[in-house]
């Protein structure tokens, strides 16, 4: 019965199954593999059944993992076989070992078409089937309309037909646009008359497909599709064989009720009482009865049936009808059925209004909850996270914290994310939902997010009636003996800041709350520590009247921490310590936080974000995507070490943030006449207080003189530029002399420097030097900024606004607002090369020093070059490829004058600097450079460029450039830059080797490689 | 949208797993995109990533216990809105991973198709016999899906295929020694 019988095949999985272990095993493959291959390098001593044999066994040791990167050729060209055995072998091996991109394959399709057009029906059923396994563009092109004649011959087998469906819907799918399907509909409503069912079956999967594209041109196939599903649900003139477990073909009904689900409507009355009868006749039919099979078959029918009742939006009372059928269904033994029940009632919440006959439920789909199956747990997890509401929040939300308990790990970061979310939509009172995501802390810890944290800060710190409750709340978890870190956390913050209201109670006296809370000390980590030192600071000026006991522990713990080995413990440590020695006028800098402006959780929207994306949000994504963001913060976190300000372009990403490590008391030094003068500074600032609420939180204490002013003075990040770019204008004070600064150096020169080098300075004056630090691979950059204040000082208001060209994308991660005196803050720059263009990226820099407003455009070197990698070719790899690309607009030529001019040796190392490879010796005329780089951007890939520079001896002055790529707009762009280079006097070998002089900026119009319409470059050409 | 044929390898000595993962195609057309992404990584790395999906899977089930439901999670082996439905025979576990353009009954019946054809085909399906003739269950898998889509739901049907195909073999392991004719089976 075997199919062929082929024994050494069997000898050879026998062998393999035998092998003790994985290195055994491959041995005994890699010796099966040499022998294949010796026995394939003389292929025409081989017989047909040989062949097929090593083939076989080829499959198979690639099945088993094993590389097979040879014998492509051989199965490729079995296919043009003329006997049935090879053919078939070829057929099989080419559909499996090759993808649809392979090049073998294009040598296949004329022997593809010659089998499928072919009169021989089992060589048309193997095309075929390549065909639809593989599905590629080229076979999409030349056999789809060879395909579709087949569909709709008379003279064809059924099995030849269904096939033929089935390969012009893969081909349809995968290319849409290369097969043709006008004046399709009547073709489909023809062949959904079709008697076979097993074409049938197959034209209505193309047609779903069909009608999901565009359902207006098959209106004509809506009336047929019912008559088949009467047909069926009658059992009318269904033969033997499609009657699986009693029921006419399942795989046929779910189909076409799958097909009208298409439709937007059915509006032929007619036909819609036939529909709403067979329905009627399902939803009352179907019972759930011993055999499995059976049971599965026809509820497989049943929800599909629902599906469509939803979708019709019947009667409000089928509708009911179908929400009790469901009921019943999450209450039955079979757990399939039970797992859709569920299922669909999650989608049915989403339809319609049937919210409170679901919530009838309630108790039953808790239960589910405790189901011995993690699918229906999470099945029920969604349904009640999607039917919950202020009415039955309380409940679910009590459940949810239950389940917490016992849940596997796999679910529970899903669950306390969901509990955070309903509690916060639904809470019908505060207190309650400070309850909520305190236990959920103790109870998950390590599952609940910052952000959950976060939010419950806020609102304890937003309402005021709450403060005291959460205050005693918290209290109490630090009672228990091991708590979660994120608990001492929210604990520690809430009893600092509200501390105080308690102290009356017993037990909650300053000191009393002081021990509790140092006890955690060892056992967090050093982020904790330093929300730790803050609790401490304001416990200490809270303890009225004061206790000199509590006072000096406290002190001591400050001064033990100044010698700390993190920057930021170390800074928290010594100021507190010093502000806290200030005695009274600690009250005034140590003052509560203010409100948070109330906005939108980060939470819920995200919930609304990811529920627009899919119909069933799931918590696993929305986590995903937070660790996502999360971990991008902290790359952003890490290397800025002086401020807590958001950065400039993540706008709603910020909630998401790592609290900030710094600290940005530095806006705030100790000394009171220096904060008077801050505050002063705060009210020049007419800027919006800041969107991000976190980094409030997150940053030490609100040490503030007026209260109006706001801890960071950042303005909003904006997502466009232009209103960014006019806030920054707008925040220069009238009277205050823009740009009375004279920069060191020459920035012009500086830059045109930077172009051909990697570090540097790019901008530098009396106040600050800003440096530049990049990496380049291919078409990405990592460029980090130094900004390092030069003074005593600090520097103020300090704002970069990139001001990107549309081919670059660039994300600069936040710039603080202050740079405190003598520090530098590292500023990195993401870049990503789009297109290829020359035109320049501009950063838009601007700080305030005492009266000084300075506003510099500084050009960036992101410049083409970055993205060209050397290459050095041979002359037999040149030539062929210069040949290959015969002009116009691949290849461009044209004859510069007016070139600066350079002994040849000098213009080949300029080439170099560019990283433009010259490949000496390639051109026979000394005259003559030729030379070779690779450009990289995102739309290009990686594209090979051809340079050829041919010089006259005689006039140095003029050239003769071709530039070739396969790309007509690297070629331009390229051999502009080029000319560019050639033309201006780079001035960038020498800078190399000695600084400029300082000099004021120059303008240097022909410099700026610009054009015209691009704001980036014009800023730039205005320098 | 396609077809990852013939994963039948041994996972365990004691296991094997049939897994025929049929794609879908979405609604929408960046849905769409994404699935075609998962599928040209599969066709690209076919090795790794299949066995590591293979291996992702089994463990899953193998945790599972009896009587449970057939449906598994699979939005973290196979992608988004990908749906996994399998059944368990004895040593035999088959899988189908769809997504959400079917119904997940008709799948699980579609498994039940395949086995009962397998069962008529050796008579009384083994492990062993899964292993040693994986050239045929290819042969038979291909007949119930072709190109990520169900082709043929009756089992009766699938075997008159398949005994086409064994016929044509035989007939043409012998026309080596007797005829050069391929036309004999055409008559039928």
């Amino acid at each position: 019965m075997a199919l062929s019988g082929m024994r050494g095949l069997s000898v050879f999985i026998s062998d393999i199954r035998n092998c003790q272990n994985k290195e055994q095993e491959r041995l005994r493959v890699d010796k099966e593999l040499g022998n294949i291959r010796t026995r394939f390098k003389n292929e025409k001593a081989l017989t047909p059944y040989e062949k097929k044999k090593y083939v076989w066994k080829m499959l198979y040791i690639y099945m088993l993992g094993y590389d097979v990167d040879f014998g492509h050729m051989e199965a490729v060209s079995l296919i043009s076989a003329p006997k049935y055995p090879e053919k078939q072998v070829g057929y099989i091996v080419t559909s499996s070992l090759l993808n649809e991109n392979h090049d073998f394959l294009r040598l296949a399709i004329n022997t593809v078409r010659n089998d499928i057009i072919g009169r021989n029906e089992t060589f048309q059923c193997l095309a075929l089937t390549m065909v639809g396994n593989i599905g590629g563009r080229e076979f999409a092109e030349s056999l789809a309309p060879d395909v579709q004649k087949l569909l709709i011959s008379s003279s064809c087998r059924p099995l030849v037909r269904k096939k033929a469906a089935l390969c012009l819907l893969r081909l349809y799918r995968k290319n849409p646009d290369v097969v043709n399907v006008d004046g399709w509909a009547d073709r489909m409503a023809q062949l959904l008359d079709e008697r076979d069912l097993g074409v049938l079956t197959s034209s209505m999967s193309l047609l779903v497909a069909l009608v999901s594209n565009n359902h207006e041109a098959y209106w004509s196939c809506l009336p047929k599709c019912v008559k088949i599903l009467e047909r069926l649900a009658r059992n009318q003139d269904i033969p033997q064989e499609y009657t699986y477990y009693g029921i006419p073909s399942p795989w046929l009904q779910v189909k076409t009720m799958r097909a009208l689900q298409y439709f937007p409507t059915v509006e032929d009355p007619n036909t819609r009482r036939s529909l709403f009868e067979v329905l009627q006749r399902i939803l009352m039919g179907t019972d759930v009865v011993k055999n499995v099979n059976k049971n599965n078959a026809s509820h497989a029918v049943l929800f599909e049936a629902l599906a469509l009742v939803m979708h019709l939006d019947a009667e409000k009372e089928m509708m009911t009808q179908c929400v009790s059928l469901l009921g019943k269904f999450i209450s039955v033994r079979e757990p399939n059925i039970r797992y859709l029940g569920l299922e669909n009632m999650t989608r049915m919440l989403m339809v319609t209004d049937v919210q409170d006959i679901i919530k009838k439920h309630q108790a039953q789909i808790i239960t589910s909850l405790k189901d011995p199956d993690i699918s229906i747990r999470r099945r029920a997890l969604d349904l009640l996270y999607g039917m919950c509401d202020i009415s039955n929040a309380k409940d679910i939300v009590e459940e949810l914290l239950q389940y917490l308990k016992t849940a596997e790990f796999a679910m529970r970061e899903e669950l306390s994310l969901k509990a955070a979310i309903l509690a916060e939509k639904f809470a019908p009172d505060l207190s309650w939902y400070v309850d909520v995501i305190l236990q959920l802390i103790d109870k998950a810890g390590d599952f609940v997010s910052d952000d959950i944290w976060f939010r419950v800060v806020q609102f304890v710190t937003n309402n005021e009636d709450l403060q005291p409750y959460a205050a005693a709340k918290a209290r109490e978890y630090l009672d228990k003996p091991a708590i979660h870190e994120t608990m001492v956390k929210v604990s520690a913050y809430i009893l600092g800041e509200f501390g105080h209201l308690i102290a009356r109670r017993p037990g909650c006296s300053p000191k009393e709350l002081f021990n509790l809370i140092h006890e955690k000390l060892p056992t967090v980590s050093t982020y904790t520590v330093s929300i730790l030192l803050s609790t401490y600071a304001k416990i200490l000026m809270h303890s009225h009247p004061p206790d000199p006991e509590l006072q000096n522990q406290i002190w001591s713990i400050f001064k033990k921490y100044e010698s700390s080995i993190e920057v930021e413990i170390q800074q928290r440590a010594v100021e507190y310590y010093a502000l806290s020695r200030k005695g009274e006028a600690l009250m005034d800098i140590l003052a509560e936080m203010p409100k948070f402006p109330e906005r939108q959780s980060a939470l819920i929207k995200k919930a609304e974000d990811t529920e627009v994306d899919t119909a069933e949000q799931s918590a696993i994504k929305l986590r995903a995507q937070q660790q996502a963001q999360t971990s991008n913060a902290l790359v952003v976190q890490d290397q800025r070490p002086a401020n807590g300000a958001p950065p400039l372009s993540v706008g709603q990403l910020n909630l998401v943030k790592m609290p900030s490590m710094s600290s940005n008391v530095d806006d705030y030094p100790a000394d009171p006449r220096l904060s008077q003068e801050n505050g002063a500074l705060a009210t020049v600032n007419s800027q919006p207080p800041p969107a991000d609420i976190l980094s409030d939180l997150l940053g030490p204490l609100a040490i503030e003189g007026p209260p109006s002013s706001s801890v960071h003075p950042q303005p909003s990040p904006t997502s466009e530029l232009e209103g960014t770019a006019v806030e920054s204008t707008a925040i220069v004070p009238a009277g205050v002399q823009a740009n009375s600064v004279q920069p060191i150096g020459n920035i012009s020169e500086r830059f045109q420097a930077l172009c051909v080098k990697d570090s540097g300075v790019l901008y530098e004056d009396p106040y600050i030097q800003i440096g530049v630090k990049a990496e380049w691979r291919a078409h990405h950059g990592h460029m980090v900024l130094f900004l390092g204040n030069k003074n005593t000082a600090p520097l103020v208001s300090v704002q970069a606004i990139m001001l990107p060209p549309t081919h670059l994308k660039m994300e600069l991660s936040l710039v603080p607002e202050t740079i405190p005196p003598r520090a530098q803050v590292q500023c990195p720059l993401e870049v990503i090369n789009l297109r290829p263009s020359r035109d320049v990226s501009v950063l838009d820099f601007s700080y305030k020093f005492g009266n000084d407003m300075v506003n510099v455009k500084l050009r960036l070197p992101a410049v083409l070059n970055k993205f060209l990698q050397p290459i050095s070719i041979s002359a037999e790899e040149f030539f062929p490829q210069w040949r290959s690309l015969p002009g116009p607009p691949l290849k461009l030529q044209e004859v510069v004058r007016g070139v600066r001019p350079l002994p040849l040796i000098e213009m080949a190392n300029l080439f170099n600097s560019f990283h433009v490879t010259v490949c000496p010796g390639l051109d026979p005329n000394p005259n003559n450079l030729v030379a070779s780089t690779t450009f990289y951007s995102e739309s290009t890939r990686a594209m090979l460029c051809l340079i050829r520079i041919e010089t006259d001896p005689a006039d140095r002055t003029q050239l003769r450039m071709t530039v070739a790529s396969g790309d007509p707009t690297v070629t331009f762009e390229l051999k502009e830059f080029i000319k560019e280079q050639l033309i201006i006097i780079p001035t960038a070998t020498r800078v190399l080797t000695q600084p400029p002089p300082p000099t004021p900026p120059v303008v240097q119009p022909t410099s700026a490689p610009a054009a015209p319409t691009d704001p980036g470059a014009l800023l730039a050409a205005l320098l | 949208m396609s077809l990852q044929r013939g994963c039948s390898r041994s996972l365990s000595p004691r296991t094997t797993a049939v897994s025929a993962s049929v794609f879908e195609d979405f609604k929408a057309c960046i849905s769409e995109e994404a699935s075609c992404q998962t599928i040209s990584e599969i066709n690209l790395k076919p090795v790794e990533k299949q066995h590591e999906a293979i291996r992702n899977v089994f463990s899953v089930l193998c945790s599972r216990a009896e009587h449970v439901s057939n449906f598994v999670d699979a939005e973290s082996i196979f992608g988004p809105d990908s749906r996994l439905v399998y059944k368990h025979f004895a040593t035999l576990y088959f899988v189908l991973i769809f997504d959400s353009s079917e119904n997940e009954l008709a799948m699980l019946d579609l498994i039940q198709v395949f086995v009962e054809t397998l069962d008529k085909c050796f008579r009384n399906v083994c492990e062993l016999d899964i292993v040693f003739n994986y050239s045929k269950i290819h042969a038979i898998l291909d007949e119930i899906i072709f190109g990520g889509q169900v082709l043929e739901t009756s089992s009766t049907e699938v075997m008159k295929a398949v005994e086409e195909i064994t016929k044509l073999e035989a007939a043409s392991n012998a026309i080596n020694l007797v005829s050069k004719s391929v036309s004999n089976w055409r008559s039928r």
